[in-house]
């Protein structure tokens, strides 16, 4: 029997509301420095009332910085997408002929573009050359274009879990020897689309989000981008940050939009991909939660924890990071990935803002504030609607 | 190492009367509109009112055809869900951006947001079999299908003894019909089913709508129907003979392995050629065998075209109405399907008895 | 009183898509719910979209809804405390 194939992670990049690139993310993250706030950019009628992790800068800014002539058609979530990417691949040379593919995560693709322009397009020819950028395969081919990826490039859509999806099916490639390397990630800008969508579903807070505590009323969309560069180990062209040694993913199979009580999909999702990596649960030092703070998620995932771990005392340090950046959707598995690397170079774990009172059926407590911490292998959850459930394990590098 | 897919079961809803009884492509029903939506059979056979009263078409077209192919390959259980779309809940999705604009800062419908995520298609079927297992939605465009039986492959490959569903929808939306009329993808002069090809064609597409879905293991049984060799997909190329080659070469072929193409030709003047040049440079003097004229185009079609073309070996005859050049073969054992649309998003999909 | 019963019957399949439901099936007490009709957590949330759009009534936590859509009664009746 051969070895098998290690999958390292050999550069990373993100852009969110706490941050233009991994560094500055990580500055925010260090100073438990949130992005929430009010609406800027976008033209909605709820900027007045709800809270949103924006990225502050326009497009005409992002296209500016990505050297995009004036006049093409780029929606937002591709310019994020293309930001974070940029950054992922710095330093590394992909026409080495190494075989590269791009898959790439998003579940709003051009619908900022096309809610902007729904009824313009109809009477103007002004915008219409956005028409093509509605589906979400649109701005996947945009960015291969641009990165200059040829031999596989693909999209993915599973909703919230769809960007660790992607880093899985990345690691998948490499693993059964179809690519020596993947840009792996996701991408979703706000839109009015996802911030109704939610609000109609009443689990968007009227404040700040406030991941698992009891008094907790919903959450806060944020927008953001952030892409892994994945390659076998034994064929990297850089030296790695960190290893992709786990992977699990599961269907909760219960509801449309709700997540079971128990958290079968989550608790099946966290089992396999310790199972892939070869672990027991106790060998993780960190868990990247999901923790979305709308009551459902959090009492699910906290059950499935309970669950892999039995008692509330054995779950290691765990937190999630959607009161910094907003639950970004397509994009949050990706930038949770980036979070869950950059612990275990810092070793620190990051706190679980906003947080007083444990929920009552679970008694278990997150990490509420900078945790200086050895780390060796991190978990990072990622659910979406449709019960679609993905746990990602990260490892150290210098493992 | 990747290893090829046995079908145990298969099943389709397209603008054609597929859902019948083994049909296959006798009688062809002709129309002159554009677009064209796909033939609902009564989905209440196969699906319970309360579920059915909020499935959109996707959800009621994916959810009778992964029910027919798993009656098919005599299961009521399977390990995995996969599948593609390139648009994904179309017209909900329309809804609720019509409902935003209308009365943003009102209460709105959940319903429309929720059923207009990609995966809800994928999600309703796991929830219908309560399967616990692999659940996943690609939407790359006019490759979503081949990226999806791509993952089948490769999850059969780490799991051999499991059984997937394996399949495909796409849906008409209404705005977004007259969006892709602006941006010049839909034809306008005479839309006819079937669409005149070679000499015929005139630019433009016929919209149509569609689901396909099967039943895949990586263990033949003696029922299967047939098997997937290898899949393949390109963004762009600048030759799609070399593309070809290449592909065959992969998988130690080169064209004289193979007994018949199925091509997506759909009448559009502006990107046939692309076919008529392979057939010549490759493929002359074996059949040639066309799908998009009947079944119209939507970026999953080629799904339609791998079940067509699991029944073209079973049959061991092509229907006439669909051969677009060459003779009715002596003897089919493995078919090769080329597609793409708009001039890029190749797939390549390699078939055998 | 009856009469606000029967145009709520008459509402919920609309909103619903009912389809295969009309209003003499619909008992005034059946549970609207688990083992009654069978609705969920979504059909709750199309109930408060329509407390609001045909009665002006806005109900802020969904939790409050479990209560109100008990039984087409239970409805009824918080509609006429509650509409303007």
């Amino acid at each position: 029997m051969s070895t098998p194939t290690r999958v390292a992670v050999t550069g990373m990049g993100a852009i969110s509301a706490i941050g233009m690139d991994v560094p500055a993310n990580y500055r925010s993250l260090q100073a438990s420095r949130h992005g929430i706030g009010p609406i800027q950019l976008l033209d909605s009628a709820h900027c007045g009332n709800l809270l949103v992790g924006e990225v502050g800068i326009t497009n005409d800014e992002l296209a500016q910085r990505l050297e995009i002539p004036a006049g093409e058609a780029y929606t937002r979530t591709t310019l994020l997408a293309l930001i974070a990417a940029k950054e992922a691949i710095a330093g590394i040379g992909l026409a080495d002929g190494k075989r590269t593919g791009l898959i790439s995560a998003t579940t709003v693709g051009g619908m900022d573009a096309t809610e902007r322009y729904y009824d313009d397009y109809l009477v103007v020819e002004t915008h219409r050359h956005f028409i093509p950028t509605h589906p979400c395969g649109y701005a996947t081919e945009q960015m291969a274009h641009y990165l200059g990826v040829t031999d596989y490039v693909t999209t993915i859509s599973t909703a919230c879990s769809s960007a660790a999806n992607a880093i899985m099916l990345g690691a998948r490639m490499i693993k059964a020897g179809l690519l020596d390397r993947a840009i792996v990630g996701g991408t979703d800008c706000l839109s009015r689309f996802t911030i109704n969508g939610f609000n109609s579903l009443m689990i968007y807070t009227d404040g700040h989000c406030r991941p698992f505590d009891e008094q907790r009323n919903g959450l806060n969309l944020g927008e953001a981008a952030a892409y892994l560069v994945l390659e076998r180990a034994d064929a990297a062209s850089k030296a790695p940050i960190a290893y992709l040694t786990g992977y699990g993913h599961a269907n909760d199979a219960f509801h449309q939009t709700a997540s079971s009580d128990n958290g079968d999909g989550a608790y099946l999702a966290m089992k396999q991909a310790l199972e892939v990596a070869g672990m027991e649960a106790a060998a993780i030092s960190y868990v990247n939660a999901h923790g979305t703070a709308t009551p459902n998620n959090d009492l699910a995932e906290g059950q499935a924890l309970l669950r892999i771990y039995g008692t509330a005392a054995s779950i290691p340090p765990f937190s999630s990071t959607k009161a910094f950046t907003g639950h970004t959707l397509a994009a949050a598995g990706a930038i949770e990935a980036v979070f869950s690397i950059l612990a275990l170079q810092h070793q620190e774990i990051f706190a679980n803002l906003n947080f007083s009172q444990p929920i009552e059926a679970l008694g278990i407590v997150p990490q509420t504030t900078l945790l200086p911490a050895e780390i060796n292998h991190v978990l990072s959850n990622s659910f979406g609607f449709g019960g679609n459930c993905s746990s990602l394990l990260f490892s150290n590098a210098h493992d | 190492m990747i290893k090829p897919l046995y079908i145990h079961g298969m099943a389709g809803i397209s603008i054609q009367p597929t859902t019948e009884p083994g049909y296959f492509f006798d009688r062809i029903v002709s129309y002159a509109q554009n677009p064209i939506p796909a033939r609902d059979p009564d989905y209440k056979a196969l699906i319970p009112p309360l579920q059915l009263r909020r499935m959109n078409k996707s959800m009621r077209m994916a959810i009778f055809t992964s029910q027919r192919a798993l009656q098919q390959a005599g299961r009521t259980t399977i390990d995995a869900v996969i599948t593609g779309t390139g648009l994904g809940c179309l017209r909900d999705s329309e809804r609720f951006v019509e409902a935003i604009l209308a009365d943003e800062g009102q209460s709105l419908n959940p319903t429309p947001f929720i059923q207009s995520t990609h995966n809800m298609a994928a999600a309703a079927i796991a929830l219908a079999l309560k399967c616990n297992g692999y659940n996943m939605t690609y939407v790359n465009n006019a490759n979503s299908f081949e990226s999806a039986l791509l993952d089948g492959m490769i999850y059969l490959s780490e799991h051999p003894d499991k059984t997937i569903l394996l399949g495909a929808v796409d849906e008409l939306g209404e705005r977004t019909t007259t969006f892709w009329d602006m941006a010049g993808y839909l034809k306008r002069n005479e839309p006819t089913v079937p669409t005149p090809l070679a000499a015929g064609a005139t630019t433009g597409e016929i919209a149509a709508e569609g689901s396909t879905f099967f039943v895949a293991s990586q263990r033949p049984v003696p029922s299967s129907l047939g098997k997937v060799v290898a899949v393949e997909t390109c963004l762009e190329t600048d030759d799609s003979t070399i593309l070809i080659t290449r592909f065959l070469q992969k998988h130690g072929l080169d064209t004289s392995a193979i007994d018949g193409v199925l091509m997506g030709y759909n009448g559009d003047s502006r990107y046939d050629s692309l076919y008529h040049e392979v057939t010549n440079a490759q493929f002359a003097g074996i059949p040639c065998v066309g799908f998009k004229h009947v079944l119209g185009e939507y970026d999953t079609v080629i799904a339609a075209a791998l079940a067509l073309s699991i029944q073209i070996l079973h049959e061991q005859h092509i229907p006439p109405a669909l051969l677009v050049s060459g003779p009715q073969p002596q003897q089919l054992s493995r078919l090769l399907i080329y597609t793409q649309r708009r001039g890029k998003n190749h797939g390549l999909v390699l078939v055998e008895r | 009183m009856s009469e606000l019963t029967q145009e709520l019957k008459a509402k919920i399949i609309a909103q619903l898509n009912l389809e295969d439901l009309t209003v003499a099936d619909l008992d005034d007490n059946t549970p609207l719910f688990g083992d009654g009709l069978g609705l969920d957590s979504i059909d709750a949330l199309e109930l408060i979209v329509m407390l609001d759009k045909s009665y002006g009534i806005k109900l802020s936590d969904p939790k409050e809804g479990r209560k109100v859509f008990e039984t087409i009664q239970t409805m009824a009746d918080f509609i006429e405390a509650n509409r303007t």
